[in-house]
C-alpha cells in the first residue's frame, strides 16, 4: 500500500542553544499536494525543511518521508530539494554535475526534457563558475528533478531570481504539481504561495498559526476582527455577509470577516445595539501576514 | 560511487594551480637542485649517493601537497554548498567522503611517478627496478598520514583559511622537515624540531629504501602514528561538523 502521507512531522521541536525555531510543529502533507510554507525569515520554514529531509537531528519529534526515516526517503530517490544553503561543485560544467546527479537515481528524468523542464537547456556545456545566480538555481532545480522525484523540497528557491524568471519556474511549478509530484516550498511572498500552492501554511515562532486554502488565508489578510458583546443565541452570525468565523468566550463575540463593511451593515441592521463593538484590522497571524505579502511589492 | 570518483578527479585535474604545485615544481626541483649539487661530487657514485634523497625528498614534497591539496579541497566542497546538495541525493554522506580519501590517494601517484621518471631519465640515477617499485609503494602507503591530515584540516577549517592552509603547510612541512634542505645541513635545534614533523619520517620512509634497504622501525611507527593522530583528528571534526553543515 503507498503510503498516503507523503510527509509526516509529529511534534517537531528544534533548538539551537537557546533558540526555539520549531515548536512542537505538527504537519501532514498528503501526495499531491501543492503546499507553502509561508513566514518572515527566522520563522523556522528553513528549520521545518531542513529537519524534514534530515539534514540535521531536531531536538524532538519524528519526521516521517514517503512512510520512512528521511535519510532512507533520500537513499531510495523518492525525494529532490532545492535547499537554501545548496551549491554547485568548482571545476565542472553544468551537463557533468546534472548527469552525475541523474546517475544516482534508478529512473532519471531524461536530460533533454529535464533540461527543458528546469529552463537549462542552453546552459549545459557552461562552466558552473560562469553561472549568474538566477542560472545557478534554474540548475539546482534541475538537480532537485533529475530523479524525477514524487516528493519535491524547495527552500525559498527563487530568490535569487528576477520577476521574469521567477514567474517561469512557478510555471513549472504548476506543470510538476499537475503531473502528480508533491510540492513543498517554503517562502515569504504571500503572492507565491496564493499563485501555486493549493494549500497555505503560515508559519510564525516556529508554530503553525494558519493552515488553509490560498484563498482563505489571503481572506485572512484582507480581513477584520469585529468584536462585541452579545447574550444567547448567535447561530445565524456565521450566515452573515462576509463572516469566514464566529468565536465567543461568554458573552464576548469575535467575527472574522472579509467585508467588514457589509457584516457590519448586516450587524446594525439586526440588532438595536451592539455593547463594547470594536473593528480591528487585524490579530498577529493577519499583521504578520500583511507585513510578508507588502515585503514583495 | 566510480561515477563520483572520476567526477572528483576529473575537478583536480583542471586545476592547473593544482597540477603545477604537486607535479611540474617538485619535478623541477628536482633537475634544479641535483644539477647544482651534483656538480660538487668527485666521483659517481658521490653523485648517486646526493641525487638519491634528494629525489626521494621531491617525490615526499609532491606526494605531501598532492594529499592535502586534494583533501583540503572538501573545505571548499562545504563552503559552496555542494556537499549539502549531494546530501539531499541518493548518494551516502560515506560515499562522499570515501571518495574523498581515493582521491587523495590516487591523486599522490602521478607526483611520486613524475619525479621518479625525471630522477631516472634527467638526473640519472641508478635503481634496481625492485627498488623503483618498492620506492613508490613505500611512499604511495605513507602518503594515506596527509590524505588524513587533510582532512581533517579540509573539514574543520572555512574555505579562506583552507586554500591559504594547502600553500603554508605544504611549505612549513616540506622546509622544516628536511624536504628542500637536507636535515644533516641544519642547526641543532631545528633537526630537533624536524625529528618531530611527520615529513620528516615520511621521506626517511623513502630515503631507507632509496638506499637499497627496508623502512626503518621508527620511520614506520612514525608514519603510522601520524596517519593514527591525523586519522582520530578527521574523524572527530567530522562528527562535530558533518559534511553537510553549512559552512562558519
Amino acid at each position: 500500500m503507498p503510503p498516503t502521507s507523503v510527509l509526516d512531522i509529529e511534534e517537531l521541536t528544534v533548538r539551537y542553544g537557546e533558540t526555539l525555531a520549531v515548536d512542537r510543529l505538527d504537519l501532514r502533507i498528503a501526495a499531491g499536494e501543492t503546499v507553502a510554507l509561508l513566514g518572515a525569515n527566522g520563522a523556522g520554514k528553513s528549520s521545518v525543511l531542513n529537519a524534514a529531509l534530515g539534514l540535521f537531528r531536531p531536538t524532538a519529534g519524528r519526521v516521517r518521508l514517503l512512510g520512512r526515516g528521511p535519510l532512507e526517503a533520500i537513499r531510495a530517490g523518492g525525494v529532490g530539494a532545492m535547499l537554501q544553503h545548496g551549491g554547485l561543485p568548482s571545476e565542472t560544467r553544468v551537463g557533468e554535475v546534472l548527469e552525475l546527479v541523474r546517475r544516482q537515481y534508478d529512473t532519471p528524468w531524461p536530460v533533454g526534457d529535464l533540461s527543458v523542464t528546469a529552463g537549462i537547456d542552453g546552459l549545459l556545456t557552461r562552466k558552473v563558475d560562469a553561472l549568474s545566480g538566477g542560472q545557478r538555481q534554474r540548475v539546482l532545480l534541475a538537480l532537485a528533478l533529475a530523479g524525477a522525484p514524487p516528493l519535491l523540497v524547495l527552500d525559498e528557491p527563487t530568490s535569487a531570481m528576477d520577476v521574469a524568471a521567477r514567474q517561469a519556474f512557478w510555471t513549472t511549478m504548476r506543470a510538476l504539481a499537475g503531473r502528480g509530484h508533491t510540492v513543498v516550498f517554503a517562502t515569504h511572498h504571500l503572492d507565491e504561495a496564493d499563485a501555486v500552492a493549493d494549500r497555505v501554511v503560515v508559519v510564525a515562532g516556529g508554530r503553525i498559526v494558519a493552515d488553509g486554502s490560498a484563498t482563505a488565508v489571503k481572506a485572512a489578510v484582507a480581513g477584520r476582527t469585529i468584536r462585541f458583546t452579545a447574550p444567547g443565541e448567535r447561530g445565524e452570525l456565521a450566515g452573515l455577509p462576509g463572516v469566514t468565523s464566529v468565536s465567543a468566550a461568554g458573552e464576548l463575540v469575535e467575527l472574522a470577516t472579509s467585508d467588514a463593511e457589509a457584516t457590519l451593515r448586516a450587524l446594525l441592521a439586526r440588532h438595536d445595539r451592539l455593547p463594547d463593538l470594536e473593528v480591528r484590522g487585524a490579530t498577529l497571524e493577519q499583521a504578520f501576514l500583511r507585513l510578508t505579502a507588502g515585503g514583495t511589492r | 560511487m566510480s561515477g563520483l570518483l572520476l567526477f572528483q578527479l576529473r575537478r583536480v585535474g583542471r586545476n592547473r594551480q593544482y597540477l603545477f604545485f604537486t607535479v611540474l615544481l617538485p619535478a623541477l626541483f628536482t633537475v634544479f637542485f641535483t644539477k647544482i649539487f651534483g656538480n660538487l661530487a668527485a666521483d659517481p657514485a658521490e653523485y648517486q649517493a646526493n641525487a638519491r634523497p634528494y629525489m626521494v625528498s621531491m617525490m615526499a614534497y609532491g606526494a605531501l601537497g598532492a594529499a592535502l591539496g586534494a583533501t583540503i579541497r572538501l573545505a571548499f566542497d562545504r563552503a559552496s554548498g555542494w556537499l549539502r546538495q549531494l546530501r539531499v541525493t541518493p548518494v551516502p554522506t560515506g560515499t562522499a567522503f570515501t571518495v574523498d580519501v581515493l582521491v587523495g590517494a590516487l591523486l599522490v601517484l602521478p607526483s611520486l611517478v613524475v619525479v621518479a621518471l625525471v630522477g631516472r631519465f634527467v638526473n640519472g640515477i641508478e635503481l634496481r627496478p625492485a627498488t623503483w617499485a618498492a620506492l613508490i609503494a613505500v611512499l604511495w602507503a605513507g602518503s594515506v598520514a596527509f590524505v588524513a591530515l587533510g582532512l581533517a584540516i579540509g573539514l574543520a577549517l572555512d574555505s579562506q583559511a583552507a586554500g591559504a592552509a594547502i600553500g603554508i603547510l605544504g611549505t612549513v612541512l616540506a622546509a622544516l622537515g628536511g624536504l628542500w634542505v637536507s636535515v644533516e645541513w641544519f642547526p641543532s635545534g631545528m633537526a630537533a624540531l624536524a625529528r618531530v614533523m611527520p615529513s620528516y619520517w615520511y621521506a626517511e620512509l623513502g630515503r631507507d629504501v632509496a638506499a637499497g634497504g627496508t623502512p626503518s622501525g621508527g620511520a614506520v611507527l612514525a608514519v603510522a602514528g601520524f596517519t593514527a593522530l591525523f586519522s582520530v583528528a578527521a574523524v572527530a571534526v567530522a562528527r562535530r561538523r558533518p559534511l553537510h553543515a553549512v559552512a562558519g
